[in-house]
């Protein structure tokens, strides 16, 4: 613990700067440079990129990017230094391997390489989609029942009770405890108890999570969420998630969620935004694994082009140079009850699959709406096995991600997006079972990515 | 000639997110006598508006936004003293400023900040307050600065009942009438915008921009 006290008090005494200066003339300036001097780009139609030389220059990037800048602490506007060794213990020190769970349940998530002949695993359940108290149960069971999946995550309560939850606010505390205890409530229904989860997705302060460390809603072999702000920054709040847990002794996930578009600029801009948080989260938010979950700047979406080119180059880049846990969050624009969701879903599963990450989700309708369900992480997980069972190469996922795209990309300019249905309507709580309809489409895409090739 | 073609490095200016060098051309451009008016119209303008475009368009990012208003701003800084007076009262000076905020408790400011990038492009007087923003902070600083326009952002479901406080506390202390109040975020929908007492909210940045400018006009 004394070495990470040591860093947070650099949060004190480190050089100042206004956030404003911080954005335009270290991250923004610093990107723009390292894209330049490494002769970085993209090209839409190598969503999935099979070069080596750019992913090992999107990791020397991304590198320079942490050494030169470290992270800015948005609580008291200082710079937080990191050294070039710290960097390189954090790299060093990061996990191979990592149990999650406990007894028949447990499962061990393991720093993936490109062809790793070792199947990836999945966590199931919408991070973060607001999600009615009365049908987070059943929610939570859709994921959890299928067989597939290997580690649990959940939506969000937004009421209990009828009462308004807000951040910061007691009713924090009561949420994201209810949301632990319901979590455990549907991993008992399907007899699997001892599955690992990745919770208290309803604290977005310290008041949540912290209430939530203790075994009766976050076990030590649970994970929790400690984000990194747009873009290298960490503020107190998240602190007190790092040093609770370094005690408690629970499994820290990063969560860089960084902008397509925004700072780092471009598509590989952004990718070596991405790659220097997740080697400065090694060090400030002591890592056990990192959730791979780049946004876009307009769409909000992981399933666009230039975000999937992003995703599968810095999971490459990690897997070439530093393996690491990595964990690909999927977020499709579309909701349950629409084709384009599976379609999304499918792309996201074999672009991240073949780049070397496990897969989350999925937070379907941009993660926004309770629009999402069991029946695509079932798709997702398979579509993913299919890849893995067909060794299915890097140019190969490229072809399918450039089959898949124009199925979709249409509901990016979509004035209201595709948000399709809600929850309780295409799933019958009472069964927690798929209705005809979804289980239909369900079945009719499968059927036309057996028919594209795919071995399902 | 020399006027259109200092004019046109005026834009270009904007466009790049020069603030040195658009300072530089709005002085030469004050100096060779063109109409200051004709400076902000034909040159400042019609580079936001541009940076506005291809920002939709995903030809700019947003540190292309950023750079463009901070070029503007400073260019506003040496144009606003000859400005004076010839297009705008004090009541309709106080009516271009915005005061935007991500509301308590909330952290992302990505959305807020191209918002507040877009508004300053396209010529409005905006305090960003910055993210975690206390409701009463909010109020306070609009009612300093002499707002019409309180801008909000939350993209967290958990953050978005604050919006509805702070409206509630316009009301109660029966200054509702005074503001514009807009609400944005991945989550906030027109029916809750509308639901809370809102003036409205915007799918987008550009959207944005162009309801505080017909809420302004009506």
């Amino acid at each position: 613990m004394s070495d990470y006290l040591e860093i947070l008090e650099r949060s004190n005494t480190g050089e100042y700067i206004t956030e404003e200066n911080w954005d335009l003339e270290k991250v923004v300036a610093t990107s723009r440079r390292l894209v330049k001097k490494y002769g970085l780009q993209w090209d839409r139609n190598q969503v999935v990129s099979d070069d080596p030389s750019l992913a090992d220059a999107i990791y020397q990037a991304g590198y320079e990017m942490a050494v030169e800048l470290g992270v800015y602490c948005r609580s008291t506007e200082r710079i937080i230094p990191i050294k070039q060794d710290e960097i390189d213990a954090g790299i060093t020190n990061t996990p191979q391997a990592l149990v999650m769970g406990e007894g028949k349940d447990a499962r061990t998530l393991y720093a993936r390489k490109l062809g790793d002949e070792r199947p990836p695993l999945f966590f199931g359940g919408p991070p973060g989609n607001p999600i009615p108290q009365h049908q987070l149960l059943p929610n939570i069971i859709s994921y959890v029942q299928e067989p597939l999946i290997d580690l649990a995550t959940c939506g969000t309560l937004t009421e209990v009770d009828g009462f308004a939850v807000r951040t910061g606010h007691p009713m924090e505390i009561v949420a994201t405890r209810l949301e632990c205890q319901i979590m455990h409530a549907a991993l008992n229904k399907v007899g699997r108890p001892g599955m690992g989860m990745l919770g208290a997705q309803s604290s977005v302060s310290e008041l949540g999570n912290l209430a939530a460390t203790q075994p009766r809603y976050l076990r030590p072999c649970d994970s929790h969420l400690i984000p990194l702000l747009n873009e290298l920054k960490i503020d107190n709040r998240n602190f007190s998630r790092v040093v609770n847990s370094l005690d408690y002794g629970m499994i820290n996930a990063s969560l860089p969620c960084v902008i397509v578009g925004g700072l780092g600029g471009g598509p590989p801009g952004s990718a070596v935004v991405n790659v220097a948080s997740f080697l400065v989260a090694n060090v400030v938010c002591r890592a056990g694994y990192h959730l791979l979950h780049p946004i876009h700047v307009r769409y909000v979406s992981t399933s666009t082009r230039d975000v999937l080119w992003v995703t599968s180059i810095v999971g490459q880049a990690f897997a070439r140079n530093a393996p690491s846990i990595i964990v690909a969050d999927i977020y499709p624009k579309s909701g349950t009850g629409t084709k384009e969701l599976l379609y999304e879903t499918a792309a996201n599963a074999i672009v991240n699959v073949v780049s070397a990450s496990h897969l989350e989700g999925c937070g379907s309708a941009d993660g926004s709406l309770p629009n999402c369900s069991g029946l695509e992480a079932r798709l997702m997980a398979e579509v993913a096995l299919a890849s893995h069972r067909s060794k299915m190469s890097l140019r190969e996922a490229n072809l399918w991600a450039l089959k898949l795209l124009p199925l979709y990309e249409h509901v990016f300019t979509q004035g209201a997006g595709n948000p399709g249905l809600p929850f309780d309507q295409v799933y019958d709580l009472s069964s927690v079972q798929p209705l005809d309809f979804w289980y239909e489409m369900y079945v009719e895409v499968k059927a036309e990515l057996q028919e594209m090739g795919l071995l399902l | 000639m020399i006027e259109n073609e200092l004019i046109a490095q005026i834009t270009r200016a904007v466009l790049d997110g020069d603030p040195e060098v658009a300072t530089d051309t709005t002085h030469k451009a004050l100096e060779a006598g063109i109409d200051p008016l004709r400076i902000l119209n034909e040159g400042l303008m019609a580079g936001s508006d541009e940076v506005g475009k291809r920002f939709e368009s995903g030809e700019y990012f947003l540190p292309e936004l950023m750079l463009a208003g901070r070029a503007l701003k400073a260019a506003m800084e040496i144009l606003n003293p000859s400005l004076a007076g010839k297009i705008q009262t004090a009541e309709s000076q106080g009516s271009l400023r915005v005061v935007i905020a991500t509301i308590q408790t909330d952290i992302h400011d990505i959305g807020k900040n191209i918002v507040a990038s877009m508004l300053t492009a396209a010529g409005y007087d905006v305090t960003d307050l910055g993210v975690d923003v206390p409701l009463k902070t909010i109020l306070d600083k609009a009612a300093e600065g002499g707002a019409r326009v309180i801008a909000l952002s939350a993209l967290l479901t958990t953050s978005m009942p604050y919006m509805k406080d702070l409206i509630n506390l316009l009301e109660v202390r029966g200054l509702r009438q005074k503001y514009i109040v807009l609400v944005g975020g991945a989550s906030v929908t027109e029916g809750w915008a509308r639901d809370i007492g809102s003036d409205g909210t915007a799918r987008n940045a550009a959207q944005a921009v162009t309801l505080v400018r017909e809420l302004l006009k009506s």
